[in-house]
């Protein structure tokens, strides 16, 4: 057996991985991440405030989520409920988050392995230089904006406090708002499908995604080639927290809705390769991310696609790729209401409490997926903090029954950059795994 | 101008943070990026294999994170740079990756000691100190303004954190729109507001810190402040101290005055000003 160490580019942090090859078939692989940096005990004895700084920090590319679940943990633990108002705003902050991550990770991180394999394709996307990269940098910088409206900047704001938001939001930040959007649709029906909106619309209800022309038709056209429409597929087990757009449940041969029940979480112990711990729902590894939450929501798109090809490489990307739309469209829908409570107070609790106790959970979809946190609060101080991250669930290593998710989705390829491209369509964050 | 992107202990933070930079394909085209890892085609110990070999060494060597005290390779690259910036507070002065790690320190810091990665008298080869650009993350236009000047033939004059004056010599309270409410001592009694000033109960750092936050803006729209969020000083070494979101008083005057004010001049003037304070100022208006 020949055994192969690789380090990865362009993937958030540092990692490595492993390929042990037979045959010229990937027999095993391991996701290997080091460097933890220790962020949950450097919020032990710390006022519960404090997370709301330090957690989002955990990371540089889905640090408001880390926020968001930091604030909704918070709340749980004393007690608290946002406004209507606040609760809006935050739907949206987080949402754009999401979306500049999911047209960075397309266009600069995806995209690019594609050039290895066609070489006519780096004008377009070719890192610093390819005219697309420019454009995609560009609207993501735009959605960044969005939030920053709302949250004074991006990355780490620290806008979200217990019962609400520091900002005091009025219809100029929301016509704004709703200005990057609609340039955000452009970008999305001119570069991304290449097609009118109504005519994306109707394919969206037939499920056509055939017809998908732009980058997403040039996407499915070189997967088509490469034989990547059926490749790296898992074990077809899709996990949502549920929030934003999308309900909560999980995939098991069909959808269920449901939440999650947080007993039937559990972070194992991590095996000496990895410094992250694998994470399993009732016992078994699940994928979270994009490709959930779409079948959560039932796109109908996704859904045919993954009908014909389960949980492979194409449908997960192709599954991010197309939630650009589903959240905007929910992000429209959402500044509607908040014009209704924009009089509203932004937080129902101007004044946090310096004293409380209580445990509680913040559960919230990030790009990636769902990513947990818990906290234990006595007389005001962090007694305990625990995070689970999306990338411990997709990336996260084996245990004593399963392997870890990308890990068994890399198991019977034939080429190592296959393998690569795999592992990053699961969207590897070490600097989250490795909180 | 070769630039080579480096990154350590991070949270990919300064890097999103310079993407924000809104005229980044101009930008490529004045500065020649050799490698980023999370944006190059290649893997860096390829990148850097390939660096050495073509023995023409880096121009900008930008490192982003924390580093360990006994890394040779960094040590080694920041030695055949012409420049060197560490960007970010990690980079800087080793910051939340340090608090619980001994072995965790920035390129010339650890916190406030000069217990960095590299040697007190550390030169580039163009004879500049590292360059520190601090904050978490640091604004793109502090990243791509200190290079540009680099680029122009110009070498930025540095404060004694070695942080170029251009964007580091004015207090974040600078621009704040909160200003007035300062001036008058009329504080924020709840957050989620527009009014009042968040020094003297929810923490603000602003007239403690040294940024340009409130005049070069973030995303070219607002700032912690202006969001109603108090400054939390990140970038100071001393970020993120503990109790962030509160004003430690004793007898109700701040534990902490604003640089440069006397005890004794700041309850002087607190209470005349307070006595006198516009009455638009007061109430929620």
């Amino acid at each position: 057996m020949k055994v192969e160490n690789l380090e990865l580019p362009r993937v958030e942090g540092e990692a490595r991985l492993e390929l042990f090859w037979k045959d010229g078939i990937i027999e095993d692989a391991k996701v290997c991440i080091a460097s933890v940096r220790g962020i949950e005990r450097v919020l032990v004895g710390r006022h519960y405030m404090d997370a709301l700084v330090i957690t989002p920090r955990v990371c540089g590319i889905c640090g408001h989520a880390h926020l968001i679940a930091s604030v909704k943990a918070i709340e749980d633990a004393l007690g608290i409920k946002p406004t209507e108002k606040a609760r809006l705003v935050r739907n949206i902050t987080q949402s754009l988050e999401v979306l500049q991550n999911h047209v960075k990770w397309f266009y600069l991180f995806m995209m690019p392995d594609f050039i290895l394999l066609e070489e006519r394709l780096r004008g377009l996307y070719e890192p610093f230089k390819g005219e697309r990269w420019h454009s995609a940098i560009r609207i993501a910088s735009r959605i960044t904006m969005g939030i920053a409206l709302f949250s004074g900047q991006w990355p780490h704001s620290s806008y979200a406090i217990p019962g609400g938001i520091t900002s005091e939001p009025s219809v100029k930040e929301l016509t704004s708002l709703r200005q990057i959007l609609l340039e955000l649709k452009h970008f999305f029906l001119s570069y991304v499908v290449g097609m009118e909106e109504a005519e994306f619309v109707k394919c969206l209800k037939e499920g056509s995604w055939r017809k998908l022309n732009g980058d997403a038709g040039l996407f499915l056209e070189l997967c088509h080639r490469e034989g990547l429409l059926t490749l790296g597929s898992s074990y077809n087990r899709l996990i949502s927290g549920g929030g934003l757009y999308a309900p909560c449940g999980y995939f098991m041969k069909k959808v269920v809705h449901g939440r999650l029940k947080v007993d039937q979480i559990e972070e194992l112990n991590a095996p000496s390769y990895s410094g992250a711990k694998p994470v399993r729902y009732r016992g078994m590894p699940f994928e979270t991310g994009p490709l959930a939450r779409q079948l959560m929501s039932g796109n109908l798109m996704v859904k045919s696609m993954h009908r014909e090809f389960r949980d492979s490489f194409a449908v997960r990307v192709l599954a991010r790729v197309l939630e650009v739309w589903s959240i905007a469209e929910a992000i429209e829908l959402w500044i509607e209401r908040l014009k209704e409570v924009l009089h509203e107070k932004s937080t129902s609790l101007g004044r946090f409490p310096s004293k409380a106790t209580g445990i509680g959970y913040g559960i919230v979809e990030a790009a990636r997926g769902t990513l947990i946190h818990r906290i234990s609060v006595r007389n005001g101080n962090i007694q305990d903090y625990a995070i689970i991250t999306p990338s411990q669930w997709n990336l996260g290593p084996r245990c004593e029954n399963f392997l870890g998710v990308a890990e068994k989705a890399m198991v019977g390829l034939k080429s190592k950059l296959h393998a690569q491209m795999v592992l990053r369509s699961f969207d590897l964050c070490s600097v989250c795994t490795t909180h | 101008m070769r630039v080579f992107w480096l990154q350590r202990l991070t949270c990919c933070g300064n890097t999103h943070s310079f993407l924000n930079y809104e005229s980044l394909h101009i930008l490529s085209k004045r500065l020649e990026f050799l490698y980023h890892p999370s944006l190059s085609l290649k893997a860096q110990e390829e990148a850097v294999e390939e660096l050495i070999k073509s023995g023409e060494g880096i121009d900008i060597l930008i490192v982003e994170g924390a580093v360990r005290t006994d890394e040779v390779e960094t040590r080694e690259l920041c030695k055949i740079a012409k420049y060197v910036i560490a960007v970010g507070n990690c980079a800087v002065y080793g910051n939340i990756p340090a608090l619980a790690d001994e072995t965790v320190c920035g390129l010339s810091y650890r916190f406030k000691e000069r217990k960095g990665l590299l040697d007190e008298g550390f030169k580039s080869r163009s004879g500049m100190p590292v360059i520190n650009l601090s904050g978490c993350p640091a604004h793109p236009e502090w990243i791509v303004g200190t290079m540009l000047m680099l680029a122009e033939g110009i070498k930025p004059e540095l404060d004694q954190w070695g942080r170029p004056k251009e964007f580091y010599s004015s207090l974040t309270h600078w621009g704040c729109t909160r200003n007035e409410y300062f001036e008058w001592k009329v504080e924020a009694e709840e957050l989620g507001s527009k009014r009042g000033c968040l020094f003297y109960h929810f923490g603000c750092r602003g007239p403690l810190s040294y940024s340009s936050c409130n005049t070069i803006l973030w995303n070219g729209v607002s700032s912690k402040t202006r969001a109603g969020t108090p400054c939390f000083g990140c970038t100071e070494y001393d970020f993120p101290r503990l109790g962030l979101w509160e004003t430690k008083q004793y007898a109700g005057i701040p534990a902490e005055l604003p640089i440069g004010v006397s005890k004794r001049g700041y309850i002087m003037l607190s209470g005349i000003a307070k006595m006198f304070a516009p009455e638009r100022l007061k109430g929620e208006g």
